[in-house]
């Protein structure tokens, strides 16, 4: 990963933190993009530097074309291009199986904004990331599913509709860039924890799921990390169109 | 920004001098300098509270104050329990997460409907506290508690003292308590919390924290107390018993030792792992400071895991365990504590094949040691636990002899048929609780600390014989 640029979503904390830091860890220049948090993603970049590390805050709202396209030109004047593009950025969501809205009391508009914070978010990246990719002819995309969407242990339904757009989007954005050598693939984590939006899911579905997992505990962000980091790595040059589950083996395909 | 907080809780207008802050992150703990006089004048003082309100109060009244008090900690959003979730982990360097899922457990467990129990429990008529009541062999009974209690409180488990707090509250005793260094701060919350619902309630507590044993007033509250109630290791308890001169109760719970018990039924194939997942808990929560945790098990053959492949699973779900709540940061003697008994048992293991050693790599995170024939040996605690294979779990009694006075907990995994006989044997040993696997550190209301009663153990039972009631009834003045 020495000096490859990558750019990771919402990075200021969670599952998109510790990304950002393995990526440092391995000596890649990473961009920390936030939305709202400039402290949380100063604290960010300060843990990469003192990993020895190189890492740089940028805001941006991904569901924005525009912010999007400003971001990514700016990266390319400080940096040359975009190797890496993670895409790990969902619009606020909290994971509590209790006061999760049923099938009958979802409105369209909430579809709406997880579509618009996963899908839309997904799409406006690596619309301005294609370009240069292209002329690089390398290129590898990451997007964060969710593996709700092969095992809906508590139906999310809008949560996990989103990312179900981002995985047919996914796949084929992998049929068309192949032959460019870019390489898209999914994560898609089990209930990750410690995270700001799993926080609230209470401890009895958190051990429920544990029971049911072989590896027995929970994914850590870390975990995630490492995943996404391996899709990146030269060894994963082969593989695209690709959903690695990340969740202890709790779904098997 | 800073925080300034008290490590102590006085009634009003006692004055008291901060003579030592400890700094936690931007919390700054302060700590009182006390003098015998001052000590000596808040005694009187709760005693005098106590008298003009608390010892008026009925029952009823107190168990609704308590359980309003529980109510606004069972709030996630409520001020102090949110304080106290950040500052114990500090305090006392256990995980967070096992510190918030364990206060808000712990203090379920004082809501009124359990409350009730404990008074159930150990009164026949609960009535008994308020007014003499007629008892079915003639005459009355009425129950007096201490006037006033003095506590002196562990730190192993954040909010235990809660727990004797409560029961000299339910006897309507004023109460001072004496905190942990390891623990300060819970105490002196709960009594701000019995403030807030009832100043006058909370104006018969004291809790503050001293160097036990050191300070000259210490001797002097001994003399003035009522009862008194001794949580701490076992020379604690014994040095501060052999203090107490009156004849006045005197609780202590000292040092325990808990062990669980895995039968062949709960080796099946598909309960195994819910077995190992439950001791896994019951040994990691606090790290088994509680005297509730297990510090050994013994592991009958027969199930589709001989017990040497149950200590291997255990090892894995204690690092899994250690992944997602990490066990505190040791001090130097525990770490050698634990570096010692693998030592001793990793060379045992060279040359005999019914001793192994599982341990985490590096650290001293967990660590679990295979005998392949029951035994017996208390832990160095801090996620160390011994498993004893056994033919059957009758076979270990024979091992528990030589603790029986320290023995408490069994937490038991058999099936419904051989409860009972099981418990009988360990009752006779010296067990005092028999609990479920994954249960072991939860106390519940009512039940039988160390085998004694919590409430009835304080108080004196004063009778009304008959004789007194039938002499009285000549003397009224329109008597036949």
């Amino acid at each position: 990963m020495q000096d490859k640029v990558v750019l990771v979503t919402g990075a200021s904390r969670g599952i998109g933190r510790a990304i950002a830091k393995h990526f440092a860890s391995r000596q890649a220049i990473v961009i920390v993009d936030f939305l709202r948090n400039s402290q949380l993603a100063e604290e960010v970049v300060e843990d990469i530097q003192s990993l020895g590390g190189q890492g740089f805050a940028l805001q941006g709202d991904v569901t924005q074309e525009e912010a999007v396209r400003r971001m990514v030109e700016e990266i390319v004047d400080s940096f040359g291009t975009v190797d890496v593009l993670v895409n790990n950025a969902l619009c606020h969501y909290t994971f509590n199986p209790k006061l999760r809205k049923t099938a009958w009391e979802l409105e369209w508009k909430d579809y709406q904004t997880q579509i618009d914070g996963s899908l839309r978010g997904t799409f406006n990246t690596c619309k301005a990331v294609m370009p240069l990719m292209k002329r690089q002819n390398f290129g590898r995309v990451i997007n964060l599913v969710t593996n709700l969407i092969d095992f809906p242990i508590v139906p999310y339904h809008d949560y996990t509709t989103g990312k179900a757009a981002v995985l047919g989007y996914s796949r084929s954005l992998a049929k068309e860039l192949g032959p460019f050598n870019i390489t898209v693939n999914c994560v898609a984590p089990g209930l990750t924890y410690p995270t700001d939006s799993s926080r609230d899911t209470q401890e009895d579905v958190r051990e429920s799921i544990i029971r049911l997992t072989p590896l027995g505990r929970l994914a850590r962000p870390e975990d995630i990390a490492g995943a996404v980091a391996f899709l990146a790595s030269e060894e994963a040059s082969f593989i695209t169109g690709q959903t690695l589950y990340v969740d202890g083996g709790l779904t098997m395909r | 920004m800073e925080q300034h907080i008290l490590a102590y809780f006085v009634p009003k207008g006692i004055c008291i001098d901060i003579h030592e802050e400890h700094t936690f992150g931007e919390y700054i703990l302060e700590f009182p300098n006390l003098s015998s006089a001052q000590v000596m004048e808040l005694s009187t003082r709760l005693r005098l509270n106590r008298g003009k309100y608390l010892a008026n109060l009925k029952t009823e009244r107190i168990v609704e104050i308590i359980d309003k008090t529980i109510q606004l900690w069972l709030n996630p959003q409520y001020p102090l329990r949110k304080l106290a979730e950040t500052l114990l982990p500090m305090i006392t360097a256990y995980d967070a997460e096992i510190v918030r899922l364990e206060l808000k457990r712990f203090l379920r467990g004082f809501r009124k409907k359990d409350l009730y129990r404990f008074l159930d429990e150990e009164f026949d008529n609960p009535g008994m506290l308020d007014n003499f009541r007629p008892r079915k062999s003639g005459g009355f009974t009425r129950v007096y508690g201490p006037e006033l209690i003095l506590h002196f409180f562990s730190g192993n488990v954040p909010g235990l003292p809660i727990w004797s707090m409560i029961m000299g509250l339910l006897l309507k005793s004023a109460g001072i308590g004496k905190t942990s260094s390891a623990e300060p701060l819970m105490a002196v919350l709960f009594a701000q919390s019995l403030a807030e619902v009832d100043e006058n309630l909370a104006e018969c507590l004291a809790v503050l924290p001293w160097k036990g044993g050191s300070a000259q007033f210490e001797d002097l509250l001994l003399e003035r107390a009522d009862a008194v109630v001794i949580y701490g290791s076992s020379q604690t308890v014994e040095k501060i018993k052999n203090k107490v001169r009156q004849p006045i109760p005197v609780l202590g719970y000292g040092h325990k030792i808990s062990f669980a018990a895995v039968g062949q039924e709960a080796l099946t194939a598909d309960r195994y792992q819910d077995t190992v997942h439950r001791l896994a808990n019951d040994v990691s929560v606090y790290d088994q400071q509680s005297c509730l945790s297990p510090q050994l098990v013994f592991v009958e053959r027969g199930g589709v895991i001989s017990p040497r492949q149950f200590a291997q699973l255990l090892a894995s779900e204690l690092d899994r365990y250690e992944k997602r709540r990490p066990r505190a940061k040791l001090g130097d003697a525990e770490i050698h504590a634990i570096r010692s008994l693998r030592n001793r048992y990793e060379a045992m293991a060279i040359s005999n094949s019914e001793i192994d050693v599982y341990a985490s790599g590096g650290g001293t995170e967990w660590t679990v040691v295979y005998h392949g024939r029951p035994g017996f040996e208390g832990s160095p605690l801090n996620r160390t636990i011994q498993v004893f294979a056994c033919q059957c779990l009758e076979e270990a009694l024979s091992h528990l002899r030589p603790y029986r006075s320290y023995l408490q907990s069994a937490g038991i995994a058999v099936a419904p048929e051989r409860l009972e006989a099981l418990a009988h044997c360990l009752a006779q040993e010296g067990v005092s609780r028999i609990t479920a696997i994954g249960q072991m550190t939860l106390g519940v209301a009512g039940w039988h600390h160390d085998a004694r009663f919590n409430l009835a153990d304080l108080v004196r039972f004063v009778d009304i014989e008959r004789s007194a009631e039938q002499l009285a009834e000549l003397y009224d003045p329109d008597v036949e």
